[in-house]
């Protein structure tokens, strides 16, 4: 059996961000592994772990992606194709290059980010999925294998939840509530700088652009006003200040 | 023309379907052509009724296929009615399953998607969109031409006005090999709550700073007063205080209320991508570095089982 995650590498949420001249410049941000599709490497391993074969990484994205690769490897995946652009593309045009690479790799099921954390887009993985005539499934919380060529996965929807059995190959997206993502051990990250990297340009798949063009990115901070009341003394007092506060001034209650 | 996706609770179009709608009027505006809608499930005349009187032409897909939702059958649904009404642009509300069946349809299509957008500019040969990237921290503008499939972000768009009679028409879609692979075994509804969190003007969120499943009584206290909803992080949710419906944040829910307020919450990025767009925001924690003052109007610092109570005591006299 082969398991594939879909993975990219992000800012850390906690990095602060920076603008220039209208986009977002993220030279100087911390990057790593998206938290969202950390699920699915996790999952990915625990599913070797328990059925045999094979985890394979899959990832798109710039140079600096390999970063994020050796992490997932470290976590204890086995190899990884890496289709390399460095250029603003689109969640769509992205599907349809990683498509082919896994229509060559052929693998039992595929995991990816059930949010991207940087695009903030939820359309990767449905979108492969599509591209390959595959079934998907969004927001996994369970996910287990059952026999001929089936499986049975519970995910979130808008309000409650379904329970739905799968038939395989497909693609589904994570949630929290999967599993708990590892974190590499040593061991793991000297083993991972052995493991094979296969590099693939994006443009070699079809990609020489975007659907969706980026006219302009700003940094939305909402001016707080940050009146903070000391209660540690006088717990009462402010109490009754802040809700004077929140009636007079800002007229919320 | 342009599809609109119209949802619904099994007897009128929801919110979400009323903003999309919205949206899609907008497009067409901009294209000079009409709006079709499309409502999918499974016996749901009454739905059909109400919405035709939103749109030009309703497409109607209702058979006991339909009955649970999958993203291959509602893909199928809205391919065929796209083709059908030879539409350059479909829009749907971005609710969970909507950004979902959108994707594929875009890939479908071979369109470019807008997500989760707040505002449109559409002109007759592209639309450009707003809409919040980087967990929620950044405003985009993004430009996609036509075809395009956008989702449009709950909450942020006018609800559309019924403005005559539309005309019905019943639409069957074939389920091929794919639309058989998902099969729906068991369906699990959230507890309804007095107000719906996305939509309550007022939210009290409790953190892992309350301590105790017990203490969220005096959330609840303070939510009823204010006529608010509980909210919940996800540390109180992995403890099992609170049930997973009840989570703000990067992977509960999004909200922006009038008036957010933060018990015990330390304010992790992944739980302001989901309240950092409140419109005041309150906060109280012992820690005065906790990350959530930064994103906070109005705080106190101190301990949340002296304050809270003295809050639930202050707005109870400023009631009287
Ligand atoms: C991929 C991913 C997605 C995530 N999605 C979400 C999400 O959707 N929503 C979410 O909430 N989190 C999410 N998280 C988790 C998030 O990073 C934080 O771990 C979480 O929000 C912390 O919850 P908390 O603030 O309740 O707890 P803590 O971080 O433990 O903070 C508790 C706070 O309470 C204060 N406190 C303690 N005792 C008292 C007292 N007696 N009085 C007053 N204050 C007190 C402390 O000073 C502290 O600031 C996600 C994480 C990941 C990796
Ligand atoms: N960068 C992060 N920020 C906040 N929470 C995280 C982060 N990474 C993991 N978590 C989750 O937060 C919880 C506490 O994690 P830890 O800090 O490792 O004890 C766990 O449920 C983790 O999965």
């Amino acid at each position: 059996m082969k398991f594939v995650a879909i993975i990219r590498q992000v800012p850390d949420g906690e990095a602060k961000l920076r603008e220039e001249g209208g986009r977002i410049d993220l030279s100087g941000a911390t990057m790593i592994l998206d938290q969202m599709d950390e699920y699915a490497v996790e999952e990915i391993i625990q599913l070797k772990e328990k059925h045999g074969g094979e985890a394979v990484i899959v990832a798109f994205g710039p140079e600096r992606t390999k970063e994020a690769i050796r992490t997932a490897l470290a976590m204890g995946a086995d190899r990884a194709v890496f289709v390399k652009y460095e250029g603003d593309v689109d969640p769509i045009t992205e599907a349809k290059a990683l498509a082919k690479v896994l229509e060559e790799e052929a693998p039992t099921v595929v995991f990816t980010g059930g949010q991207q954390a940087d695009w903030d887009s939820y359309a990767l993985g449905p979108a492969v999925a599509e591209a390959l005539g595959w079934p998907s499934v969004a927001w996994t919380t369970q996910f287990e294998l059952l026999d001929e060529g089936k499986a049975k996965a519970k995910h979130d929807m808008d309000e409650g939840a379904q329970v739905v059995e799968v038939a395989l190959p497909a693609v589904l997206t994570t949630q929290q509530g999967l599993n708990e993502p590892r974190y590499p051990t040593l061991p793991g990250i000297m083993k991972a700088k052995k493991k094979e990297i296969k590099e693939i340009p994006a443009e070699e798949l079809g990609v020489s652009g975007t659907k969706v063009e980026i006219l302009s990115q700003e940094i939305v901070q909402i001016e707080r006003k940050q009146k903070i009341l000391d209660g540690t003394k006088e717990p009462e007092k402010a109490a009754e200040e802040l809700v004077k506060l929140l009636h007079e001034e800002a007229k919320v209650i | 023309m342009v599809l609109v996706f119209i949802d619904h609770d099994g007897k009128k179009p929801k919110k979400g379907g009323l903003e999309a709608i919205t949206r899609a009027r907008e497009v067409a505006g901009a294209l000079g052509v009409s709006v079709a809608g499309l409502v999918v499930g499974s016996g749901i005349g009454e739905v059909a009724e109400e919405a035709k009187k939103y749109v030009d032409t309703l497409y109607v897909v209702d058979a006991p296929e339909f009955a649970d939702y999958t993203a291959e059958k509602w893909t199928a649904a809205a391919h065929a009615a796209a083709q059908k009404a030879g539409a350059k642009a479909v829009v749907a509300p971005a609710s969970r399953t909507g950004r979902t069946w959108t994707a594929r349809l875009a890939a479908r299509l071979d369109a470019g998607l807008l997500e989760d957008v707040l505002e449109l500019e559409p002109s007759a040969d592209a639309v450009v969109a707003k809409r919040y990237t980087f967990l929620n921290r950044v405003l985009e503008k993004q430009k996609a031409a036509y075809p395009v499939v956008i989702s449009v972000k709950p909450n942020t768009a006018p609800l559309a006005e019924p403005k005559g009679e539309g005309q019905v028409e019943a639409l069957e879609v074939a389920l091929g090999e794919l639309e058989q692979k998902v099969k729906v075994l068991e369906k699990i509804q959230e507890e309804k709550k007095r107000v719906s969190l996305t939509e309550a003007p007022v939210v009290v969120t409790g953190g892992r700073g309350m301590g105790s499943a017990e203490a969220f009584k005096l959330v609840e206290e303070l939510a009823d007063l204010l006529g608010g909803a509980v909210g919940a992080t996800r540390a109180v949710v992995d403890a099992g205080w609170r049930p997973y419906a009840e989570q703000v944040g990067q992977t509960g829910k999004t909200v922006q209320p009038n008036l957010y307020i933060a018990l015990g919450v330390s304010g992790a990025v992944q739980h302001q991508a989901g309240m950092n767009k409140s419109k005041v925001v309150v906060a109280v924690n012992k820690d005065p570095d906790a990350p959530i003052f930064k994103e906070t109007d109005y705080g106190i610092v101190g301990d949340v089982r002296q304050v809270l109570p003295a809050m639930i005591e202050a707005v109870k006299k400023l009631k009287d």
